[in-house]
């Protein structure tokens, strides 16, 4: 006696779900954090005040920047919490696998990140009083929207290499502070040496941020088609690796 | 009905580093048993049952779960297990009735009802939509242990399913695991209570990460010492045997004059006490 495995994709997310719901504090914190951060930025740039200086160009990668930065934390400790607590073994002990838990995680924690994206970008065009064309913030929406889902893949990943919640700590400025400077967000891509051009193709904010600025000026995700496709690929090859490393044990 | 017993395995090495967890563990448990697996702290009870379940990777020897490699056959085995881990192991921020609908879901397509019969069997009813961070420690472990039943296995794995529980609790699981055998189920229970492994079918003493001996819980007190005080011509006298029913009337027929017998046999948690000092003097 069995159920498909789409059953129990959808019995793991549901119960994510829940358990989302039973924890408005945690839903709270992570929607309203970035809110803070992304209004302290809005005071930062305002005291700097340099002749030239164009805000808005800052202000949606910064967004994208924050919501990888978020997303990312969150699923892997969440996970590791899973770990830890000896429900993840239970989960595969009682038939759960890989992918089944891999989906049911991605789908619950996608529907907050869809919440998140949208409050964020919100407050950003708010904020920095953005004024762009309603098709414009539906590119971005979709370009953060996809960087999100990937920031979870990783968060998944990293989260099968740490067997507490301590030694999530140290994955996350492997992941994050790479993205500031090789993502092209401070300086461009092709000034940085070979070998770190070649390392920024591994960060999903490079990718994310390659689109944002050809939306920003004035093109199209046509126009930048092929970093907006590797958003995608790049989720897909994690949740590949993520789910041949899923491990049962603690 | 199939043939094969419920649980074989065969020479299970299992070790963590430098660690000899399983040394080599023989076993063997029958289908509608209640198997009780004792042993001190250490002694390889948790890892022998993770391997049974097939989250643990013996290194070497043979492992057969209702017929199969519970490794190479997971899907097959684990839709007719069920395992209770030594935690509680649940979703504290939610409530018992979501816990179990949410395990029964892996393997069930009705797993609201199977919830519903699931708590009231472990007599949670009434508590069901409690989150289950307000319940006690043994409402918990009752959840767990509905969330290990509610798809009906045929096998249950429950690690140490009572401790830290109160005695009139033990009564009802254990209440419960003879109406689960009676219904065909075969159960593994590790226990450091010795009252409990007096409940069970056969009891494996686990030592250094073997199996001593595994016995029916009689045969186990029929191996015990006894120490037999015999009193005559105002005298006694004090004697220690292995084997009391064979060698007291021996004792008695080869001295004449007895006025009294006095004979104290060792309990079960004694005989596993001795077992185990006697192993770890032989490996000394």
């Amino acid at each position: 006696m069995t159920t498909p495995a789409t059953h129990r994709a959808r019995a793991i997310g549901g119960r994510v779900l829940r358990q989302l719901r039973a924890d408005p504090r945690f839903v709270a914190v992570s929607l309203v954090i970035p809110l803070v951060i992304i209004f302290l930025l809005k005071v930062f740039f305002d005291a700097i005040d340099v002749p030239m200086f164009d805000q808005t160009r800052f202000a949606v990668p910064g967004a994208a920047f924050i919501v990888h930065f978020v997303t990312y934390i969150l699923t892997a400790l969440v996970l590791v919490r899973e770990r830890v607590g000896g429900t993840m073994e239970r989960m595969f002990i009682n038939g759960y696998r890989q992918l089944e838990i891999i989906g049911g995680y991605l789908a619950a924690y996608t529907v907050l990140a869809t919440w998140q994206s949208l409050l964020i970008l919100t407050w950003v065009a708010f904020l920095f009083d953005l004024g762009y064309p309603i098709v414009v913030y539906t590119q971005i929406y979709l370009v953060v929207w996809l960087l999100s889902v990937l920031s979870m893949a990783l968060g998944i990943l990293v989260s099968n290499f740490a067997r507490t919640e301590g030694q999530v700590i140290p994955f996350i400025p492997l992941i994050v502070v790479p993205s500031v400077f090789l993502s092209g967000m401070i300086v461009a891509v092709d000034e940085l040496p070979g070998w770190a051009q070649v390392l920024a193709r591994f960060t999903p904010l490079f990718y994310a941020n390659e689109v944002l600025q050809e939306i920003i000026d004035g093109g199209s995700l046509g126009d930048a088609w092929r970093p907006f496709v590797a958003l995608p690929l790049l989720t897909l090859a994690v949740l590949v690796v993520a789910s041949r490393t899923l491990r049962e044990g603690r | 009905m199939t043939n094969h017993p419920a649980i074989r395995a065969r020479g299970i090495r299992k070790s963590f580093g430098s660690i000899d967890a399983l040394a080599g563990v023989e076993l063997e448990v029958a289908a509608g048993q209640i198997f009780g697996l004792i042993g001190p702290n250490g002694a390889g009870k948790t890892t022998l049952m993770r391997t049974l379940v097939g989250a643990l990777q013996p290194d070497s020897g043979e492992v057969a779960v209702l017929g199969l490699d519970p490794m190479a056959h997971r899907r097959e085995v684990r839709a007719c297990l069920g395992y209770m881990p030594q935690d509680p192991a649940l979703y504290e921020d939610l409530s018992a009735r979501v816990n179990v609908r949410f395990f029964a879901a892996a393997h069930v397509h009705n797993p609201a009802e199977r919830a519903v019969a699931s708590l009231s069997f472990v007599g949670l009813a009434d508590r069901a939509d409690y989150p289950v961070h307000t319940l006690s420690g043994g409402m918990k472990q009752r959840v767990s242990l509905a969330c290990a039943l509610a798809h009906q296995p045929d096998l249950l794995f429950l690690d140490e399913p009572t401790a830290g529980i109160d005695p009139k609790q033990r009564e009802v699981f254990w209440d419960g695991f003879r109406e689960l055998t009676a219904a065909g189920k075969t159960m593994v229970v590790s226990t450091h209570q010795m009252s409990e492994a007096l409940e069970c079918d056969r009891v494996a003493i686990m030592q250094a990460g073997r199996v001593l001996i595994a016995e029916d819980p009689q045969t186990l007190l029929e191996r015990g010492r006894a120490t037999i005080r015999i009193w005559r011509h105002g005298r006694s006298e004090e004697i220690v045997v292995d084997n009391y029913s064979v060698e007291l009337p021996r004792l008695l027929a080869d001295r004449g004059g007895v006025e009294r017998v006095e004979v104290q046999r060792e309990t079960l948690e004694q005989i596993v006490l001795r077992m185990v000092n006697d192993d770890n003097a032989g490996h000394a």
